[in-house]
């Protein structure tokens, strides 16, 4: 019997499916080679798999460093097959009871690996599973729990889209089955464009049962604007400067005083690194979500290192330039809208006349804007132009509305359903349509969400939000004018594509689905602490199931509803509510006592 | 035998101020074996208190980082908090003696005590006080006449009356850099620890002040050597003091800023004559040695409750700048103020065995003497009403104390 046989042998006894899929499925997907070191080592596409010189020390330093982060009751799942190396090196560092699930995309590729590594003495303690992504994803959400995901990367290359898949399903499988409540503190802006989605995100986390902190810099807004009295530029812009640092600092005295899990920043936050280092030092998760468009606002590149976790609206060039300028975590997380807010209302009569018209445009003065709107003045409709940063307009000055006032979410909101064709141009700095345009703007989600029909101009990462039945979509500046024509004339088709476009958000698009996809991905990440806590392990039932060997904390426990969150400060709370007169147990002692020492904030700031 | 613990989690002052009440437990109480649970940096320190068994070390840090595991279950931190008190042995008692009113220190009382003498005496999750800790609580937040000081004030709380004869801390001969053994060990010269640090930025005198009284001793007393006395974290006073002085003086200075241990520091304390600062830690610690204390006291500092403890001590106590001093000459409620001018000549003379003058408008002196009701300052300047307050504070706050007996025979009791 050679090795593979005898591999086969182990398989069957466990998976015996995956024993007689293997034997009709051919290898070929792997190059095998003799390394220096003389035991087998395979190449693929021309690229080691693992080391040619000595496949077993690189697994072993894979291991010793995997297994440094990883937790007792986690389940560990590896990612990227090749020979298996890093499979054997990891499970000699575990117990041995343990096991570990290895994610097989595609069997070839295992057909050459058993063919040439023995499973034997450590195979029967790997739970392989194989498939289709989809289904890769439903069988590790069912099996596992505390899943800790652990990438080697030379083999994960070879099967890259299908692992990339298996983890977008694994987290939407996870993000289902959520049930703790994190703390989570969001930090917006002093004022700008992300500052009504830092709100979004409260409203979404909130509805999704997390406690919510909300530190809102909006507050400070009068005085950060009054600084703009400052002649000198320079001498403004250090006063700027220090007035952002210091709500920085009031933003690490909240941390203090009320440790969330996680602090989740929205663009623009006034967080500088030197708060990001603070709050690293004490253990604080932090995520940003930058919503602006990377090739714009560059300050991302001072801040990367600041942030555990970075969520882009763009894809592969941005999150390639994140990672390659040091970011741990960076993620595509498309923006949304709030169906509770952007809804299709019934408006007044005033309304109506104030705010409707044939066309609108809602949005600030960029030069793209100020070029390609004048093509709908002087038509045979009523076209109205709101929003800010439109002196100097030009022609457009006879169509501004309310004189350039920026607009707020609930007369935006009125604005969209009160107007037959609204106009979605996005914002460049350049002349006729970004060429490089790929994220898509908030107002996308907003109108689509307030059942309002759209034209769009044409942005790379639309179609997978939003297709052609639900906005129309234009792919040049000369389309802007005959689509809008056509269009008006065309209500039915309007209103059809609108509540497609409507329900699409409502599906797929809203923040509560961001937020999850956010959390989820975070969890997968660091599943000892957010993974954890969203999984439930920090509820009262699952810490009783925990404790069962500590009775005098059971008793304390029991006293809590078994689905709320319970932390050292709950327990410290709960003792404290007893008697004054009563005698303590040891165990309640050292909780306070703990809880003294977590109280601790003089060295925060 | 019966055992007990004391508690004094708090720092370097509050531990040598200790010894009194060390002392009156023991002699009280001779039979019954005495532990001391104090700070970690500070247990090589309580390791040379007479009286006292075993030192057992309180680590902060520890406890910190067990309420910050992250992802942990609370069995697993009562575990982790558990284990760390095994790794230390520490025992339980019958009687804890709890010096402290910190709920750290009332928490860790309870864990090891079966009865507790002391803050926290009826219980972790009562807040009422015993006399003697409400007594010292108000003294803390009104910051009123009190003369009753602090080590005697620990002696009330643990029911024992202050010793009659100061305790000295005879520290063991422990090796010393070379520099220093040899001056340090010259018996022909005066060594005048000065103490440059202080606990707290506000309590720190301008280098330039130690500069002039390091040259002042250099030119009034013969013979003498200014010891420069600091933490690590001091280092660089000490050497912005050496810069500051002419090379003529530097032979006259031995810097030992940040480079002795605590039982070392208090090894050349031993043997130095005077001891000059702001910062009461090491001023206590040079008094427990055996040096005479000239006290800067500003800031927070208060003669009263914390003067150097003994017989023979001197305080220059910051009384306000002459605007904002009240008229009655009570403190000054602007007591955080930085003094403008400072007691350098004033302290000379004092070593000089001059009377120190008094013509200072922002400093009082105070001269430390003592009777049965423990420790005292007194002031040419102010009155003496105060001093025999404390008999009726005494007992007011020890009903039993009048009958020593009896105060003992109940802590037999409680001790079972």
């Amino acid at each position: 019997m050679n090795i593979f046989q005898r591999n086969l042998e182990i398989l069957r006894q466990h998976d015996p499916a995956l024993a007689a899929k293997i034997a009709e499925t051919s290898g070929g997907v792997l190059r095998i080679q003799s390394a220096k070191s003389g035991v087998p080592t395979a190449m693929h596409k021309n690229r080691d798999i693992h080391s040619a010189y000595d496949p077993l020390r690189e697994a072993e330093r894979w291991a010793d460093h995997q297994i440094g982060n990883c937790q007792s009751g986690e389940t560990l799942i590896v990612l990227g097959l090749g020979l298996f190396y890093h499979v054997e090196a990891l499970l000699a560092k575990l117990p041995q009871d343990s096991i570990i699930i290895v994610v097989v995309p595609n069997l070839s590729e295992l057909v050459d690996g058993l063919a040439v590594r023995s499973l034997d003495g450590w195979g029967e303690r790997v739970c392989w599973v194989w498939g289709q992504p989809e289904s890769l994803a439903s069988q590790v959400a069912r099996q596992a729990k505390r899943i800790r995901l652990l990438t080697y990367e030379p083999a994960l290359m070879i099967h890259q889209a299908e692992y990339e898949t298996f983890r977008s399903r694994l987290r939407d499988q996870l993000a289902k089955g959520v049930s703790g409540r994190l703390h989570i503190m969001v930090v917006g802006p002093i004022y700008g464009g992300s500052l009504p989605i830092a709100g979004y995100m409260v409203r979404a986390l909130e509805a999704l049962g997390h406690r919510v902190s909300w530190v809102d810099h909006s507050l400070h807004a009068p005085g950060f604007q009054n600084l703009n009295a400052i002649q000198d530029s320079r001498l403004r812009m250090t006063v700027q400067q220090r007035f952002s640092d210091t709500l920085g600092v009031i933003t690490l005295a909240h941390v203090a005083e009320d440790p969330p899990d996680l602090v989740l920043a929205m663009s623009q936050a006034p967080l500088s690194m030197a708060v990001l280092e603070q709050m690293r030092r004490k253990k604080v998760i932090t995520a940003m979500w930058f919503v602006e468009n990377f090739r714009h606002l560059t300050y991302w590149q001072q801040m990367i290192e600041g942030y555990d976790f970075w969520f882009v609206m763009q894809q592969a060039s941005c999150m390639e330039a994140f990672k390659n300028a040091g970011a741990s975590h960076v993620s595509y997380l498309p923006l949304a809208a709030d169906p509770t807010l952007h809804q299709p209302i019934t408006l007044t009569c005033d309304d109506q006349l104030e705010l409707g018209a044939d066309v609108s445009f809602l949005g600030a003065g960029y030069r793209n804007r100020r070029e390609i709107l004048p093509v709908l003045l002087g038509k045979e409709w009523t076209f109205k132009l709101w929003g800010n940063e439109w002196d100097r307009a030009g022609a457009l000055a006879l169509v501004l509305q309310r004189n350039g006032a920026r607009i707020d979410t609930q007369t935006s909101v009125k604005i969209f359903n009160a107007t037959s064709v609204n106009v979605n141009l996005h914002s460049y700095t350049g002349s006729g349509f970004d060429p490089d345009g790929d994220g898509v703007n908030p107002r996308t989600f907003e109108l689509a969400s307030c059942g309002a029909f759209q034209v769009i101009d044409h942005r790379s990462l639309l179609p997978e939000i939003f297709d052609d039945s639900m906005m129309a979509v234009v792919r040049n500046p000369d389309e802007l004018l005959p689509v809008v024509r056509t269009y008006l004339h065309e209500p039915e088709l309007r209103k059809i594509m609108a509540e497609k476009s409507r329900q699409r958000v409502v599906h797929s698009h809203t923040y509560v689905h961001r937020m999850q996809t956010m959390l989820s991905t975070m969890g997968l990440a660091c599943p000892d602490r957010i993974g954890a806590i969203l999984q439930g392990d920090r509820q009262a039932e699952a810490l009783l199931t925990r404790s069962q060997d500590c009775p005098e904390l059971q008793t304390l426990l029991k006293t809590f509803p078994k689905t709320d969150r319970v932390e050292l400060v709950d327990l410290a709370n709960a003792i404290r509510q007893k008697n004054p007169e009563t005698k303590l147990r040891r165990e309640e002692l050292l909780i306070l006592m703990m809880d003294e020492y977590r109280q601790e904030t003089r060295d925060f700031i | 035998m019966s055992r007990s613990l004391l508690l004094q989690l708090a720092r370097l002052g509050d531990l040598i101020q200790s010894l009194p009440v060390i002392h009156s437990l023991r002699t009280d109480f001779p039979e019954r074996q005495l532990d001391l649970l104090c700070a970690a940096p500070l247990v090589s320190l309580g390791r040379f208190f007479s009286g006292i068994d075993r030192v057992y070390p309180w680590d902060g840090e520890r406890w910190r980082s067990f309420s910050t595991l992250a992802g942990k279950d609370e069995k697993d931190l009562v575990e982790a908090a558990e284990h760390y008190l095994t790794d230390f042995a520490f025992d339980s008692y019958p009687l804890a003696y709890n010096l402290n009113n910190h709920p750290r220190s009332i928490l860790a009382a309870h864990l090891f005590g079966e009865r507790v003498i002391g803050s926290g005496d009826l219980g972790p999750l009562n807040s009422s006080r015993p006399p003697w800790v409400d007594y010292l609580h108000q003294v803390a937040c009104e910051r009123g006449d009190n003369r009753i000081h602090l080590a005697d004030a620990f002696c009330g709380i643990c029911g024992v009356m202050p010793p009659a004869l100061t305790p000295i801390l005879e520290p063991p001969d422990l090796e010393l850099p070379g520099d220093i053994t040899q001056i340090i060990n010259d018996s022909s010269l005066i060594k005048i620890g000065i103490v440059l640090g202080a606990g707290d930025a506000d309590r720190r005198v301008p280098v330039a002040t130690w500069k002039r009284l390091i040259e002042g001793c250099a030119e009034h007393l013969p013979n003498s050597v200014c010891v420069l006395i600091g933490g690590a974290g001091e280092r660089e006073i000490g050497m912005a003091v050496e810069n500051q002085l002419s090379t003529i003086y530097l032979s006259r200075i031995l810097n030992c800023v940040g480079r002795t241990t605590l039982p070392q520091l208090a090894n050349v304390l031993h043997r130095c004559q005077w001891v000059v600062g702001s910062d009461t830690g090491p001023l206590h610690l040079g008094v427990a040695c055996g040096a005479r204390a000239i006290g800067w006291y500003f800031s927070r500092a208060r003669v009263h409750e914390t003067g150097p403890y003994g017989v023979g001590h001197y305080v220059w106590q910051y009384r306000g700048t002459p605007s904002t001093a009240s008229i009655n000459g009570a403190y000054d409620k602007e007591y955080l103020h930085v003094p403008s001018t400072w007691p350098v000549l004033e302290t000379l003379e004092l070593m000089q065995d001059q009377d120190g003058g008094t013509g200072l408008l922002e400093w009082e002196l105070w001269n430390s003497k003592r009777d049965k009701w423990g420790m005292f300052y007194t002031s040419g300047e102010a009155s003496e009403v105060g001093i025999t307050q404390r008999e009726e504070a005494w007992s007011q706050l020890s009903h039993c104390l009048s009958n020593h007996q009896v105060v003992s025979n109940s802590h037999a009791k409680i001790a079972g």
